[in-house]
């Protein structure tokens, strides 16, 4: 009888844990070749916690001349003098990502990205200004841009739907108040057809593109595009990417300005050898 | 870009210095300790320790075998690199400002304070290498080869242009003067900065045809090593401390920011405690990166321009490895001439 008072039973005895011991660490390969670490420590509250992380380690070969691989197998001296090799944590520390763009006029972004810019003069707030496309965000006129064919502007995804609202108010389609709703189907009577198709022009873009399959996974956006643009002008590469890898998927879409020159190329590049396969190339089909 | 912050010195940095290869970077602070650091990852390498005064200068000989250091307490130490040794000591009557040594890592230079009745001099030291194998270094020179004596206005900060034909000195006028490291003559003298504002910093370009000086009357300039023509100037909106010219890229950063003692009555922001970024030839100013707490003392580029360092008052410094962005950037013009 005394034995229970003071000892765990014996059917709990295999399973009896101490609550200090930690499982050990799992690490687990995956397909993609990361690798998943499970580990298990204490934090400050004495908890213990279970600590996830995917790891991809990528290998770096640098090629340096001999002295400096010479001077690698250096030991420490002086304060550092007996230190295990690898960054010491009291005087090493990695600081916060921060994103370094050099750009003509910084001044601008930069008070854009601090939403706090610094209280000038107008003009002084003018003076940085530059003229932005508001389809590719180049530095002229979105009138001028060389992709307003293709392409519909970032800002307005339908083409001019409100423009055409206001036709209909003033021209007194229906009701006594101007800013009264209006239906797209009675919109169109008044104002041709304005509102009568999404996007527009900008469709058309689906008729000039390829969808390209079989792409070899070390594919690069930029190679497709020299590939692809000898037979035109090539306005979109897409090139499908594995978000964890980075790796191409095996499928890309490239968008011609001409839907001659797209079928000049689907029908030279369908079967051409690239990156030890072989592409296929045909028109994408349009997504419903 | 994630820089890495190194914590090593307990008082503000005075300079930075990267070795030929890149792979090394020395640091001093007014904490009498210099440290050495493995540039790719931030790892102390050691420290160097022996000089009772705050350290004002390092320098790297062109091989990586010897540092030289120079302090407020009157000294220019040598010291092997690869164990830490202190080599050879040189006293001087006056604290040590600056040194340099030559592209061929001959000869050694010393800018000396004028204080106490004594004039500012810049010595010339020369340099030996002992057997090769790192073995006899302490048999140096006794006596400086030659004394060249600043009588109008000390000197700050000094280097050796192209091949070591000229010594450049920046001057507390804000002068630039050109001096034979033969004869110790004066060549030519020209008042590059707005009077009576110091010359900071003095850097070359990694041919040493041109080089790029700081002043305290907020802009940098570049100036011809050979005739002192004053090719480009860069101006900003606070004291300069430090000034470097890029390689692979045609950029400069400075680093600067309201003098120390003014800090307290000036908020970070209004301290601009920024590394500015320039374009070299278009001197327009292209980018910012912020992050000390305290003014910038000083600027170093990794020789193969990929990198940078910056020493501030806050004694932190800072590693900096460039990424796509900035090599990309490109004026519309160079887009154009890289096109044809």
């Amino acid at each position: 009888m005394s034995r229970l008072g003071n000892n765990a039973d014996w059917a709990d005895d295999d399973e009896y844990d101490d609550p200090s011991a930690l499982p050990a660490t799992q690490i687990t390969e995956n397909k993609d070749g990361t690798k998943t670490v499970v580990s298990y420590r204490f934090n400050d509250d004495n908890k213990k916690v279970k600590v996830t992380r995917r790891i991809k380690a990528t290998v770096v070969r640098e090629h340096v001349n001999p002295q400096v691989a010479e001077r690698r197998s250096w030991a420490k001296f002086g304060l550092e003098k007996g230190h295990a090799p690898g960054p010491s944590f009291d005087t090493t520390s990695v600081g916060e990502n921060m994103v370094f763009r050099p750009s003509t006029n910084w001044k601008a972004q930069a008070a854009d990205a601090e939403k706090n810019p610094e209280q000038g003069s107008m003009k002084d707030q003018l003076k940085d200004k530059k003229v932005k496309c508001r389809i590719c965000s180049g530095e002229h006129f979105t009138a001028r841009c060389p992709f307003k064919d293709t392409m519909a502007p970032v800002e307005e995804p339908t083409g001019g739907a409100d423009m055409g609202a206001d036709e209909v108010g003033a021209a007194g389609g229906l009701g006594a108040g101007s800013s009264s709703y209006v239906p797209p189907h009675m919109r169109g009577k008044a104002g041709g057809a304005a509102g009568e198709k999404m996007g527009g022009r900008f469709e058309k873009d689906d008729l000039a593109t390829l969808r390209v399959t079989n792409v070899s996974e070390l594919a690069e956006e930029q190679e497709l595009r020299d590939l692809f643009e000898r037979f035109g002008r090539v306005t979109r590469v897409f090139l499908a990417r594995d978000r964890e890898t980075q790796r191409a998927k095996g499928f890309a879409f490239i968008s011609y300005a001409d839907r001659g020159d797209a079928a000049r190329a689907c029908e030279k590049m369908d079967g051409f050898g690239y990156r030890h396969l072989i592409l296929r190339v045909e028109f994408a089909k349009r997504t419903t | 870009m994630r820089p890495i912050l190194l914590s090593g010195h307990e008082r503000s940095l005075t300079q930075i210095k990267f070795n030929k290869d890149g792979d090394l970077i020395f640091s001093t602070s007014k904490d009498k300790v210099v440290c050495a650091w493995w540039s790719a990852n931030g790892e102390r390498l050691g420290t160097y320790s022996g000089h009772q005064g705050a350290v004002w200068t390092v320098d790297v000989s062109p091989n990586t075998v010897l540092l030289a250091t120079g302090s407020a307490d009157n000294t220019v130490r040598l010291w092997n690199i690869k164990t830490g040794e202190c080599v050879k000591t040189w006293d001087f009557p006056t604290a040590v400002k600056r040194v340099a040594f030559s592209p061929d890592g001959s000869k050694l230079l010393a800018v000396t304070e004028k204080r106490m009745g004594f004039l500012g001099t810049i010595a010339v030291l020369d340099i030996a290498y002992g057997d090769g194998e790192l073995n006899n270094l302490n048999v140096q020179a006794e006596e400086p080869s030659l004394r060249i004596t600043c009588e109008d206005s000390k000197a700050t900060v000094a280097g050796w242009s192209y091949m070591g034909k000229y010594i450049i000195a920046g001057h507390e006028d804000g002068s630039v003067s050109q001096y034979d490291p033969k004869t110790g003559d004066q060549l030519e003298n020209v008042q590059a900065h707005e009077f009576d504002h110091q010359i900071n910093d003095l850097q070359f370009s990694p041919d040493r045809t041109y080089f790029i000086t700081a002043s305290k009357d907020k802009s940098a300039k570049l100036i011809s090593a050979s005739n002192l023509a004053i090719l480009k100037t860069y101006v900003a909106d606070t004291p300069l401390n430090s000034a470097s010219i890029t390689a692979k890229k045609d950029y400069v950063i400075l680093g600067g920011g309201q003098a120390a003692m003014d800090v307290t009555t000036t908020s970070a922001r209004q301290g601009k405690f920024e590394a500015r970024f320039y374009h070299k030839v278009f001197e327009d100013e292209i980018g910012r990166v912020r992050g000390h707490f305290g003014p910038l003392n000083t600027i170093d580029v990794h020789p193969a321009g990929t990198a940078y360092a910056s020493g501030g008052e806050d004694g932190y410094v800072r590693i900096h490895h460039f990424d796509k962005p900035y090599f990309d950037f490109m004026y519309e013009v160079e887009r154009e001439q890289l096109r044809k």
